[in-house]
């Protein structure tokens, strides 16, 4: 029993990491319609820029951790860089071929991915060595049902929770948001509204760019090692992860990410090499059995 | 002399790849007035409406509102100028409620007591969108979603009204109810530039209008004038 609580945590854990990268994914499907195969890489992006933005603050270091002020604005810089990259991508590679066939941008989205990768891997002050991820939060241990859990993944756990919530809000009922479902549905019938498309696809990239560097954190927090090629494979389970909680929609994002997260966990319980294959069984499950995903539903249109 | 029109198109081009589908259309509205714009399937009228919107790039000519050029404009820039378009097959965003719908419209202005009021003149108009207020738009009938296209392009508070074929599919009764309703709003000072294929009832509804051939400008003149002319009459009107 302490053994189930004590993978559930780390479940819980990984699943933070994939329910706010799958976030993205979503969202930038909703809106666009094109799956972002670079999108793990502003995990990538976020993680490893947060390893050059803490050793600009290092003089602030207190022991091994830095001050809740100092990591506060390291994360805002590290998910305002992110979101900024993430905006100028679509900018650049999206953008353009935007009423081409969805192919094309697939296809552009795995170049975007590859680019990503291995421009920084080329640079010879980042190169493709790992490093070792600083210690942000100094990390107490609480026992729960006999289970230790550790602060900083208590603090994941949390901030993936509230990040979803906040954003379900934003989406539902702020101003943008409408603006957000409103180009999702119709971007003609938007802009006729004076919706500037543009503008709001901008926008939505920056969100996505922003949750996949504090995903980004989260992992190398959890699992302290960066290096340039870390998101590919947290990018595909976490869009097994909207996939799973039906692509398009925020609260299924969240769900899919922890119950992929909680089924890893337990199945690198039972064999290390299991736990990768799971993530896929899954997906084809899902795409067998209910392939709109857990949320997902088919849309009618009455034209 | 005549004074500006509100709305001045010259020699309008716009093509779709190799197919040139409008081929220099000229044609003016001035305020107050209905312009209806007929012709057959095809023959390009819908494009000139998302041309003047800024959905379609124009491969030449111009687009004058209220003495401005708007070829090089974006859409959401144009709406923000006063034209407010009601595209073809109505295109309400399925997933919202009515208001919702009708509060998208109302996206550009900032006052919100302006909104509530707007909302409340819509709701007059229309009072089966006040019955429907939270149903999703996507579960409306044919008639009630054109009635919310409508609504929510009056929310824009446009000067300029394009109307993309408001009759399309629509049962006669209902169809008769919408071009009531129109002509109320034309009344009210909003000037209209009608799209249909149904030119009877185009040219019943308009004081003038131009006749549309694949892609050019056939005839035009007073909508009484066209609808004695034996042309029209062999060709739109089954005479």
């Amino acid at each position: 029993m302490t053994y189930f609580f004590q993978y559930l945590i780390y479940g819980l854990q990984l699943g933070s990491v994939y329910a706010l990268l799958a976030l993205g994914y979503t969202m930038v499907y909703g809106i666009v319609g094109m799956i972002n195969f670079a999108h793990g890489d502003f995990l990538m992006i976020g993680a490893l820029g947060t390893y050059f933005i803490a050793q600009a603050f290092e003089s602030f270091q207190v022991g091994s951790a830095y001050p809740m002020l100092i990591i506060g604005l390291i994360i805002l810089i590290a998910m305002v860089g992110t979101g900024a990259i993430a905006s100028g991508v679509e900018a650049i590679a999206y953008r353009p071929l935007r009423n081409k066939p969805r192919m094309i941008a697939l296809i552009t989205a795995v170049g975007v991915s590859m680019f990503l990768e291995n421009f920084p891997r080329a640079l010879p002050f980042i190169g493709p060595n790992p490093r070792s991820f600083p210690t942000l939060f100094q990390a107490k241990n609480l026992d729960l049902f006999g289970a230790t859990i550790t602060t900083t993944q208590l603090v994941m756990i949390v901030l993936a929770v509230v990040t979803m919530v906040v954003l379900y809000l934003v989406v539902n009922r702020t101003k943008i948001g409408s603006q957000m479902r409103a180009v999702s549905m119709d971007k003609d019938a938007a802009s006729l509204m004076g919706i500037n498309i543009n503008k709001v696809i901008s926008i939505t990239f920056f969100i996505g760019g922003a949750l996949a560097a504090v995903s980004g954190i989260c992992y190398a927090s959890a699992y302290p090692q960066v290096d340039v090629y870390m998101g590919s494979w947290l990018g595909n389970m976490s869009f097994v992860s909207a996939v799973l909680g039906g692509i398009g929609d925020i609260r299924g994002a969240m769900l899919g990410g922890f119950i992929l997260g909680i089924a890893q966990i337990f199945a690198t319980a039972i064999n290390s090499t299991f736990g990768y294959a799971v993530g896929f069984i899954i997906l084809i499950v899902i795409l067998l059995v209910k392939p709109a995903g857990i949320m997902g539903r088919l849309v009618v249109e009455k034209v | 002399m005549r004074k500006m029109a509100m709305l001045e198109v010259k020699d309008l081009k716009v093509s779709y790849g190799a197919i040139q589908a409008v081929q220099g259309v000229s044609f003016r509205l001035d305020k107050g007035e209905i312009v209806a714009l007929i012709g057959s399937n095809g023959a390009g009228k819908s494009t000139i409406l998302r041309t003047i919107s800024g959905l379609e790039r124009a491969k030449g000519g111009s687009i004058l509102f209220e003495g401005e050029e708007l070829v090089r404009l974006k859409a959401h820039k144009i709406v923000e100028r006063g034209i407010a378009h009601v595209p073809e097959g109505r295109r309400v965003f399925p997933g919202l409620t009515v208001t919702e719908n009708l509060r998208m419209g109302a996206n550009l202005l900032r006052d919100k007591a302006k909104i509530t009021e707007s909302l409340g003149k819509v709701f007059d108009i229309f009072p089966r969108l006040k019955e429907r207020e939270r149903q999703q738009a996507g579960t409306l009938s044919g008639g009630e979603q054109q009635m919310l296209a409508l609504g929510r392009a009056l929310m824009t508070e446009g000067k300029l009204l394009m109307l993309d074929e408001p009759s399309m599919g629509l049962a006669p009764i209902i169809v008769e109810e919408i071009f009531e309703v129109i002509k109320r709003i034309n009344a009210m000072g909003t000037s209209i530039l009608l799209i249909e294929q149904n030119a009877f009832l185009a040219l019943n509804t308009a004081s003038r209008a131009y006749v549309l051939e694949t892609g050019k400008i056939t005839m035009e003149g007073d909508s009484k004038a066209l609808l004695d002319d034996d042309r029209v009459k062999a060709a739109y009107l089954g005479a």
